[in-house]
């Protein structure tokens, strides 16, 4: 299912600095401005706490994709 | 911890050498057909159904097999359906390519398409063989029509998901809920049916049943999102133009300039990409990949919320676990 506070959330960080920086010092105070459900909050801190913001082309990423390898996509 | 990473590694590969037994069994009957036989045993290893798996892979190949045993604490017996599901992925495979035509590797490319179909159909054949093979494994015939039912419902939301997918005009702006509609049609009904198949050989009620397949389908959306990724992290997404959930999110939500760039190279660009690292940059800065990471570790909860709830109706589900860590 599609997510629009989670849509706006991402968009908000990305595009903006004060956001971005609030949310690298304190992300509940921002995740707090958006209506997320509690798996939505629980994804958005999981994936920070693994890669930060993703801005980059990491290898981290890209450790953490291959760890999720695929059986059924093709 | 070592002791515990050794047990599961024996009964890993214990399992796998059971079902790559099982579809060596199936497949004996094409021995008579050398050519045929090593075309159907080759694209059953990009499968993974006889495929070496090492020690980080996930085994997806055995997941039925996971779902029957955390219910019931024996597998077996649901040995006949897992190599079906592996016969019935090798020929989604083969189909795939044929559809797609973009891989240089594959049977269709090296023997043309009358052979690809041909060992298609043959899986497609074998796959249903499997299933009879229940019965010799003490299934009861109620339950051996229930599997081959089940799974031809479920290969059939495939196809339709395939249809859609197929049917979109690769120019046309596709919307997240499509995506994520032919997601789940189309990619996760196979781990989604994996886990109902298990679940029923397992002997489970329906409660329990509809729950694993739940946590089937959401590891499926979890799984394609991560290839998505490593679509645009590889850039072969972006060299073909695929509209996948980093591509949709970006499209749909940047605004000025990388609008206009990311709107240019998806829907007005006649020829795929060969230079894909600008697009892929983009990507990274406008928040796409983060809010498809996101999107990832979303269906992993719940897949984790679900595993948890079957673990009180005493499920083992130590097994599964493996599959989200």
């Amino acid at each position: 299912m599609k997510s629009q506070a989670l849509q706006e959330l991402v968009k908000k960080i990305f595009g903006d600095e004060k956001t971005r920086l609030q949310f690298e010092s304190n992300p509940d105070s921002v995740l707090a401005q958006f209506n997320l459900s509690e798996q939505e909050k629980k994804a958005v801190m999981s994936t920070h706490a693994k890669l930060g913001l993703v801005s980059g082309d990491s290898q981290q990423l890209e450790a953490v994709m291959h760890d999720t390898n695929t059986w059924s996509a093709t | 911890m070592i002791a515990s990473r050794s047990y599961l590694t024996m009964w890993r590969e214990r399992q796998i050498k059971l079902l790559k037994d099982e579809i060596e069994a199936v497949l004996a009957s094409l021995t008579g057909e050398a050519s045929l036989f090593e075309l159907a045993k080759e694209s059953l290893s990009k499968v993974r159904g006889l495929a070496a798996e090492t020690e980080h892979d996930r085994p997806w190949s055995l997941l039925s097999l996971i779902v029957c045993e955390a219910i019931s604490g024996r597998y077996e017996h649901a040995l006949p359906a897992a190599a079906a599901l592996e016969l019935f992925r090798a020929s989604a495979e083969v189909f795939d390519d044929i559809e797609d035509g973009d891989n240089p590797d594959s049977i269709v490319a090296r023997y043309g398409s009358a052979v690809a179909t041909n060992v298609a159909t043959t899986h497609l054949i074998l796959a249903e063989r499997a299933i009879a093979r229940l019965k010799q494994r003490g299934v009861a015939d109620c339950m051996v029509i229930r599997i081959m039912d089940t799974i031809n419902s479920y290969y059939t939301v495939s196809c339709a998901g395939q249809h859609l997918d197929l049917s979109l005009n690769q120019k046309m702006a596709v919307s997240e809920d499509v995506y994520l509609k032919i997601t789940k049609m189309k990619s996760s009904s196979t781990l989604e049916c994996a886990c109902c198949v298990g679940a029923l050989l397992g002997g489970a009620n329906q409660e329990l049943v509809d729950k694993f397949a739940l946590f089937g389908q959401n590891l499926g959306m979890a799984s394609q999102i991560a290839n998505d990724i490593q679509g645009i992290i590889h850039g072969n997404d972006i060299a073909k133009n695929k509209a996948t959930l980093p591509i949709i999110y970006a499209l749909t939500q940047a605004d000025g300039e990388a609008r206009n760039r990311l709107q240019l190279a998806f829907r007005k660009q006649p020829a795929p990409m060969n230079d894909y690292a600008p697009i892929r940059d983009l990507l990274f800065l406008t928040g796409a990949i983060h809010y498809s990471t996101i999107k990832m570790e979303l269906y992993k909860q719940r897949a984790l919320d679900i595993l948890f709830n079957a673990e009180l109706a005493e499920a083992s589900i130590e097994r599964l676990r493996l599959f989200l860590e």
